[in-house]
C-alpha cells in the first residue's frame, strides 16, 4: 500500500465566486495532500472549472473570497500569481489549446519548457523519459503535431503539462473525446505517471470512470460541494456499505417500483433499465430473502436477481437525485 | 540597508536575465512558426524583392524615347475675317501652313491628319469622332484670324482639345502642343510675350530610367507597408496556445515583446533586400543608403505594428482580416496618391497626415531624388504614430481575457 503524504497541496476553506451578482460557488472547502488524485465531478454548471480557474490564477480576486493556498500560496496576491504558475501544471480539454500543430512534439516542449527557464537539453530529456511512459512513438517526436492521432495528442499534451515537473497537475476532462476502450488507457496513463512523479493531480470531469483513479473525489452541484472523500467511503456511506440487489422485472412500472419502495428497509430503488431495478436497503443479508417474498406477494413477478456492490456512478446518480428532491421539497414548501 | 539594496540589485538582475532568456525563446517559436508556414515565408523574404525586380523589368523595357502623340490641326484661319474697328475683310492664312510645318517637325506630336475648314465644312465632327475612337489624343483648331492677329504682332490663339477621359496623359498632351507652338515660334522668328530658360532640378540623370525612378518611390512604401501588415495581422489572433501559454510564468508582456522583435527582425532582412533589388533595377538615389534603409524601416515598422494591433483586438482571424481591408483601403485613398491631400477638405486631410502611407512617399521621394535627410517630419510623424500603435497593441494585449 502507498502511503500518502500529509504535506498540502492544495488548501480551500471557505471559496465563493460571484460574478456579476451571479453566484458561482457556493462556501466550498477541501483541501488535498500531496500525490493525491482528486476528480471534481458534476454535471454542467456545477462549478468545477470555476473552481480550478481560482486555483490556476485565472480568475480576478475582486471575484471570488475566501481562504485558498496552492501549493502554500495564495492566489489572492498577483505577485504569488508567478510562483503558483511555476508549481502547476495545466492539461486543457482541448489539444488545440495545448499544442502548436504545426511543430513538432520536441519543439512544443522547448516553447512550453522554456517558460519556466528549462534549457533545451535538460527540457529534452524530461519529455523523454515522459513520451516513454505515455508510449507516444519516438518515430513522431520530430513530426508535426497535426499528423498525430488524437490519442497521441492527448498524451503529448499531458507530457507538455508534466514537463516542468509541476507539483500539481490540473486536467480539464481529460477523457472527452477519445473512444471508449482509450479512455481506460488515458486514466491508466493518469495513474502510472502519479505513481512515477508522485504528482497531485486535480481531473475535473463529468466522466465517472475517472473516480477509478481517484483517491478522493468531489461532488458538486450548483456550485455547492454535495460530498468530498475518497470513492470507497463514499459507497460505503450508502446503506449496507452500497451492497445492491438488482432484479429483472417483468412488465416494469412507476406502480410496481412504488410498491417495492414500500417496503420499509428499501432505501432507494432506482430503474437502470427497461425492466431492471437496482435496490439498497437496510441490513441487506437479512432483509434480502424477506423482500423477495414481499415482491412474490404483491404481484411483482421476478425473472432474475443478482446482487453486487455499488460502483462511484451508482453513488453519484443516487446522491444527485437525492439533492434534486430535496431541492424540489424545498419549492413545494416555499410555494405551499 | 546596504545589503539589502545588494540583494534586491541581484534579484532584479536574475528577474530581467529569466525574462530575457523567455523572450529569445518565443522568439525561436516565432520563427519556427513562421518557417513552417510557406506562403508566410514567401510573402516575407521571396516577393517584395521579386516584385521589385518584375517592376524594374517592366518599366526598364519600355523604350526611354519620346512617345508622340497623335492629332488632328483643323485650320478655320482662311474663313473671312472682318476687322470690326474697320469693316476690312481678311483672308490671310499665311501662318496656317507654317504651323502645321511646326506640328508635323515636333517629336512630341504625331499629326494625323489636317482639315482645312473652310473647305470641310464637317471637320470638326470628324475629328470629335476620331478622339471618342482614340484614333488620337487632342484637336488642335486654328481659329478665324490666326495669321492676321500674327501679322499684326497680337498673341497667336490656339484652340487645344485633349481627350481629358485619362488624367494621366493631359499633361503629357499640352506639352506636346506647347513644344509644337515654340518650334513655331522659333521658326518663324515671332516673338513670344515669355521666354521660360532655366534647367530642371532633381531630374534623373541620363543613363537611368525616368520611369523606374520615379514609380519606385511609391511601390517601395507600398510593398514594404502592405507585406509587414499583412504579415503580422494573424500574429496574435490565431495562436490558440496562448491562453495555455500564460498559465505558464510568461508574461504577456513577453510574448508581444517576442513577437515585435521576431517581425523587426523580418522587416530588417525585407528592407536590405528591397534596396539591394532596386539598386540592382538601377536606382538613381541622389541621398544616402542609410537614410533609405531607416525610412522603408519606419515605414515598414508602422506597417508591423499596425498589423499587430488588428491582431491584438480581433477576436477571431475573420475579424482581423475584415478589419485589415477596411483600413489598408482607407489608407490607400488617403494617400494622395489618386487625390492630392492638399486638395482634400480640411477634415480629410487631418485623417490623410495621421496614416502613415502619406508619409511613406514624400519621404522617400526626399531621399531618392534630392538627397534629403531622413529625419525631416515625416519621419517623425511615422515614428510617433508607431509609437502610439505600440502602446494600444500591449494595454488591449494586456487586458484581453484569455481562458483555457
Amino acid at each position: 500500500m502507498v502511503e500518502l503524504s500529509t504535506e498540502i497541496m492544495v488548501d480551500v476553506n471557505n471559496l465563493n465566486v460571484i460574478f456579476d451578482k451571479n453566484h458561482i460557488v457556493h462556501d466550498v472547502s477541501f483541501e488535498v495532500k500531496k500525490g493525491e488524485i482528486i476528480g471534481l465531478f458534476g454535471i454542467s454548471g456545477a462549478g468545477k472549472t470555476t473552481i480550478i480557474r481560482v486555483l490556476t490564477c485565472q480568475i480576478e480576486k475582486k471575484n471570488w473570497s475566501g481562504d485558498v493556498t496552492v501549493t502554500n500560496f495564495s492566489p489572492d496576491k498577483k505577485q504569488n500569481h508567478p510562483l503558483i504558475l511555476y508549481n502547476i501544471g495545466y492539461v486543457p480539454q482541448l489539444e488545440l489549446l495545448n499544442l502548436y500543430y504545426d511543430l513538432s512534439p520536441l519543439a512544443n516542449v522547448e516553447v512550453f519548457s522554456s517558460t519556466y527557464g528549462l534549457d533545451t537539453k535538460e527540457a529534452k530529456k524530461i519529455a523523454q523519459e515522459l513520451f516513454k511512459i505515455l508510449d507516444i512513438p519516438s518515430d513522431t517526436w520530430n513530426k508535426r503535431v497535426k499528423h498525430m492521432s488524437g490519442g497521441e495528442k492527448k498524451r503529448l499534451s499531458m507530457a507538455i503539462g508534466l514537463i516542468h515537473k509541476p507539483s500539481v497537475l490540473f486536467l480539464d476532462e481529460p477523457t472527452t473525446g477519445v473512444d471508449a476502450s482509450k479512455r481506460y488507457s488515458i486514466l491508466s496513463y493518469l495513474k502510472k505517471l502519479n505513481q512515477k512523479l508522485d504528482t497531485t493531480m486535480f481531473i475535473i470531469t463529468h466522466d465517472l470512470e475517472a473516480a477509478l483513479i481517484c483517491d478522493k473525489t468531489a461532488i458538486l452541484r450548483e456550485g455547492r460541494m454535495l460530498e468530498f472523500d475518497s470513492p470507497q467511503n463514499l459507497i460505503n456511506s450508502l446503506p449496507s456499505n452500497g451492497l445492491i440487489a438488482r432484479f429483472e422485472i417483468n412488465d416494469l412500472n412507476e406502480a410496481k417500483i412504488t410498491r417495492i419502495s414500500e417496503f420499509s428497509p428499501v432505501k432507494k430503488v432506482l430503474r437502470v433499465g427497461n425492466e431492471v431495478v437496482e435496490i439498497l436497503m437496510e441490513s441487506f443479508e437479512e432483509n434480502l430473502p424477506k423482500l423477495i417474498q414481499y415482491m412474490i406477494e404483491r404481484g411483482v413477478t421476478v425473472n432474475s436477481m443478482s446482487r453486487d456492490s455499488a460502483s462511484f456512478r451508482r453513488f453519484f446518480q443516487i446522491r444527485i437525485q437525492e439533492e434534486e428532491e430535496r431541492e424540489k421539497l424545498r419549492t413545494n414548501i416555499g410555494e405551499a | 540597508m546596504r545589503k539589502n539594496k545588494r540583494s534586491e540589485k541581484k534579484i532584479s538582475k536574475v528577474k530581467f536575465q529569466r525574462s530575457f532568456f523567455r523572450i529569445i525563446r518565443q522568439m525561436k517559436k516565432e520563427f519556427l512558426l513562421l518557417f513552417t508556414d510557406k506562403f508566410n515565408m514567401l510573402l516575407a523574404i521571396v516577393v517584395p524583392p521579386l516584385v521589385i525586380f518584375l517592376f524594374g523589368f517592366m518599366m526598364n523595357s519600355i523604350p526611354e524615347g519620346i512617345q508622340p502623340v497623335d492629332c488632328v490641326v483643323i485650320s478655320y484661319d482662311s474663313n473671312v475675317y472682318v476687322d470690326e474697328g474697320t469693316f476690312n475683310e481678311s483672308l490671310r492664312d499665311d501662318f496656317t501652313l507654317p504651323y502645321v510645318n511646326a506640328a508635323n517637325k515636333s517629336e512630341y506630336l504625331n499629326l494625323i491628319h489636317f482639315y482645312n475648314a473652310t473647305e470641310e465644312i464637317y471637320a470638326m465632327e470628324s475629328a470629335r469622332m476620331m478622339l471618342i475612337a482614340s484614333d488620337i489624343k487632342v484637336i488642335i483648331s486654328l481659329p478665324v484670324g490666326f495669321s492676321e492677329f500674327i501679322t499684326l504682332g497680337l498673341p497667336g490663339l490656339i484652340d487645344c482639345i485633349p481627350d481629358a477621359s485619362d488624367i494621366k496623359t493631359i499633361q503629357d498632351t499640352l506639352n506636346a502642343v506647347f513644344d509644337s507652338v515654340k518650334t513655331f515660334v522659333n521658326d518663324n522668328n515671332l516673338n513670344p510675350q515669355f521666354q521660360l530658360t532655366g534647367y530642371e532640378e532633381f531630374t534623373i540623370p541620363e543613363g537611368y530610367s525616368f520611369r523606374f525612378n520615379y514609380n519606385i518611390t511609391l511601390t517601395l512604401s507600398f510593398i514594404v507597408f502592405g507585406v509587414s501588415m499583412v504579415l503580422t495581422i494573424l500574429v496574435v489572433v490565431q495562436e490558440k496556445p496562448v491562453a495555455r501559454l500564460l498559465l505558464t510564468p510568461v508574461k504577456r508582456s513577453e510574448i508581444l515583446i517576442s513577437k515585435y522583435l521576431t517581425y523587426t527582425l523580418i522587416l530588417i532582412i525585407q528592407v536590405i533586400l528591397l534596396i539591394i533589388s532596386t539598386l540592382v533595377c538601377r536606382l538613381y538615389l541622389a541621398g544616402s543608403i542609410l537614410d533609405l534603409f531607416i525610412a522603408l524601416f519606419t515605414i515598414g515598422f508602422t506597417g508591423l505594428s499596425m498589423g499587430i494591433f488588428i491582431s491584438t483586438q480581433s477576436k477571431t482571424k475573420t475579424e482581423a482580416n475584415q478589419l485589415f481591408f477596411a483600413v489598408f483601403i482607407v489608407i490607400l485613398l488617403l494617400s494622395g496618391i489618386f487625390i492630392p491631400i492638399d486638395a482634400m477638405p480640411i477634415y480629410l486631410q487631418v485623417i490623410a497626415y495621421i496614416l502613415p502611407l502619406s508619409h511613406g512617399d514624400p519621404m522617400i521621394r526626399g531621399i531618392v531624388t534630392k538627397g534629403k535627410s531622413v529625419f525631416g517630419f515625416d519621419f517623425f510623424a511615422l515614428l510617433i504614430l508607431s509609437i502610439i500603435l505600440v502602446l494600444i497593441s500591449f494595454i488591449i494585449f494586456k487586458r484581453r481575457k484569455y481562458e483555457v
